[in-house]
């Protein structure tokens, strides 16, 4: 099967990373940076599989072997202006699952945001991030405030989406001009993404918090069927693209669209390990509802396919179309929220022997309480139902039921946390 | 002179200014705003603009706009052209402050504290603030050339003592759908003590912005 190894070829971080300090001495390092540092340590009881980072195929971050206490996640977020409208972001974290580096930055770009001109508001990154698809990891970190769990579509973008490149957004700040209405639109340019897909093709869509730092390993070496997948590879000469839509009513209703195509040549082949790139596409689309008294929804919508080379299939080609939903609720109560979250999840697979195919659905509900902005408890119950044709090719069950029970407590500080 | 005394002659400049112009019989003017269900509505602001091209004009003040948890603090400013308003940053983030609206357009680059001179507001109309940094941040100054202004309180009502004469009074609300001409209303107030007049919107109010949201969220 397909399994990526490492990169040829890396993002230009050094570079981008001279050039901000090179900005940052020519601005003299007149603002203040902003910074934050974030401990979360869990309490785990879990009956899954093997999770992703052990080599497995559950579908939960945490499986049987990690119950007790576990680190959920160290985290330091460092923004550093340079000059007036120029300034520097990176997020670094650790998770303590063998990754190949103990640390690493799950986001780092550069950003420029002029102020608003009639109206009119343009911003740029270059860089690392996510592109806007999430309606539910709005918290710094890219966090969800809902549920230690992100929903299926937005545990694979944690896993292996990450656009490397440039991306553009142009505001029309309608609610700024006495409108109810604010709209946008953004386009990102990037590349370092022919091994999206990779993680879906092999296990399919999981339920987790951990996000793939940059350049960073899913799976073990070795350890079946991922063997230690990089899913921010370039190996061929092709830029991937994305284009998507915002509206927002007040601060009340988010709508976004998005499309997304990696544009990779899925016969481009790695000189080194002969493994085949992934051309991955898809369209996402999400609504997020806020009503007063502390209620939120949110759905989010995902469909798209995955193709890669595969020796002896006609044609040479396997292909993977998935789709995945959830619905979220939530309602908060002071300073204590409840949220159900409801995903449902598909991957098929097309010419591959069947290889990748799995069917499940997952129900997410979680308890936070915020005693400050400081201090944050959370306990959450995840059951993942699914069914998956890897799993029998490996010697597991068709169909099986997970469950993951975890109690979070995390401790932030920093300039913005008070 | 003593200080007592000085802060007394102070008081009277400032009750003097305030007064209606010498010789002119004084009256009340009550303006009530009401909702389009009728019921009273707070914090709307209520302009008297004198038709009489001879009226003083209202004397420029020095406001304090600060930025206390992300939050502009206060909301909304009042304030007579030619007035000056501070910005202070008392946050422990910084803040990017900035206003595309006609009547002012400006900028204060990043910053906590109070490092910028205040602004000088000098021409009349609605300013929205708001900072490039922190989208969710809005702030309103109504910078007006009325002698007499001032937002309804939880009755929906504003009072002042206003000089006779013939007078246009608008409203206005950050969340208001009507349009400000619509509301636009003459009044003449005469020898009588107390003139009033109320106003009832025709369209519901924009819905209110979410208050018990963390600060920290929108990634």
């Amino acid at each position: 099967m397909t399994c990526c190894a490492s990169a040829r070829r890396r993002a230009p971080i050094l570079p981008l990373a001279a050039l901000g300090l090179a900005l940052a001495a020519r601005a003299g390092l007149c603002a203040a940076t902003d910074w934050e540092l974030s401990v979360d340590a869990r309490l785990v009881d879990s009956n899954a599989e093997p999770s992703l980072m052990e080599g497995g195929l559950g579908t939960t971050r945490f499986s049987s072997n990690d119950d007790g206490l576990q680190l959920g996640r160290i985290r330091l977020a460092v923004t550093q202006p340079l000059g007036e409208l120029w300034s520097a972001h990176a997020d670094l974290s650790m998770y303590d699952d063998k990754d190949r580096s103990p640390v690493g930055a799950t986001e780092a770009y550069l950003l420029f945001r002029p102020y608003p001109v009639a109206g009119y508001r343009l911003r740029l990154k270059a860089g690392a991030f996510y592109p806007p698809i999430s309606l539910e990891n709005r918290a710094p970190g890219w966090d969800s405030p809902y549920t230690l769990s992100y929903s299926a579509i937005n545990s694979w973008l944690a896993t292996e989406v990450r656009p490397i490149g440039l991306e553009g957004t142009l505001d029309w700040l309608g609610t700024r001009g006495g409108h109810e209405f604010d709209l946008g639109a953004t386009g990102g340019v990037f590349g370092w993404d022919q091994g999206t897909g990779v993680v879906l093709t092999n296990n399919g869509f999981s339920l987790t918090d951990r996000q793939t730092p940059l350049f960073g390993r899913v799976g073990q070496p070795g350890a079946n069927p991922l063997g230690g997948a990089e899913p921010f590879l370039q190996f061929d000469h092709q830029a991937g693209v994305y284009g998507g839509l915002e509206l927002r009513y007040l601060d009340r209703v988010v709508l976004r669209v998005l499309r997304y195509d990696n544009r990779a040549e899925p016969l481009a082949d790695d000189d080194t390990t002969a493994n085949y790139s992934q051309e991955t596409r898809f369209t996402s689309a999400g609504a997020r509802v806020e009503a007063d008294h502390g209620w939120t929804g949110i759905v989010q919508w995902l469909d798209g396919e995955t193709i890669t080379a595969q020796d002896g299939v006609p044609g040479g080609l396997s292909s993977w179309p998935f789709r995945a939903q959830f619905a979220l609720v939530s309602k908060r109560f002071g300073r204590h929220s409840l949220s159900v979250r409801y995903d449902r999840f598909t991957v098929d697979s097309v010419n591959g022997w069947g290889y990748g195919a799995q069917d499940g659905h997952a129900l997410t509900a979680a308890y936070v309480f915020e005693r400050d902005a400081h201090w944050r408890c959370t306990l959450e119950w995840l059951q993942v139902v699914s069914s998956s044709s890897s799993r029998v090719a490996f010697g597991g069950p068709p169909l099986l039921t997970e469950t993951q029970l975890q109690l979070a407590v995390r401790y932030a500080l920093g300039s913005g946390v008070y | 002179m003593t200080a007592s005394l000085r802060a007394w002659l102070a008081l009277g400049a400032v009750l003097g200014a305030l007064a209606p112009a010498a010789g002119v019989r004084a009256a009340t003017l009550v303006i009530t705003v009401q909702a389009a269900d009728g019921r009273p509505l707070q914090g709307v602001v209520v302009a008297a603009r004198s038709l009489d091209p001879q009226a003083p004009r209202p004397a420029p003040i020095k406001a304090v706009m600060d930025q206390i948890d992300r939050t502009f603090t206060p909301d909304l400013l009042v304030i007579p052209v030619g007035s000056t308003v501070t910005f202070p940053n008392t946050d422990r983030v910084s803040h990017q402050i900035y206003s595309f609206s006609p009547a002012k357009r400006f900028q204060l680059p990043l910053y906590r504290g109070t490092p910028y001179p205040p602004v000088h507001f000098d021409q009349a109309g609605v300013v929205t603030l708001g900072c490039n940094i922190h989208d969710e941040m809005v702030g309103y100054l109504v910078v007006t050339d009325a002698p007499y202004y001032g937002r309804t309180d939880a009755r929906g009502a504003w009072t002042a003592d206003v000089a006779q004469g013939r007078y246009r009074i608008a409203v206005w609300h950050p969340r208001m759908r009507d349009s400000e001409a619509d509301l636009e209303r003459e009044l003449t107030v005469g020898a009588s003590d107390r003139a009033a007049l109320t106003l009832r919107l025709a369209k519901a109010l924009q819905p209110a912005p979410l208050s018990d949201r963390p600060h920290s969220w929108d990634y």
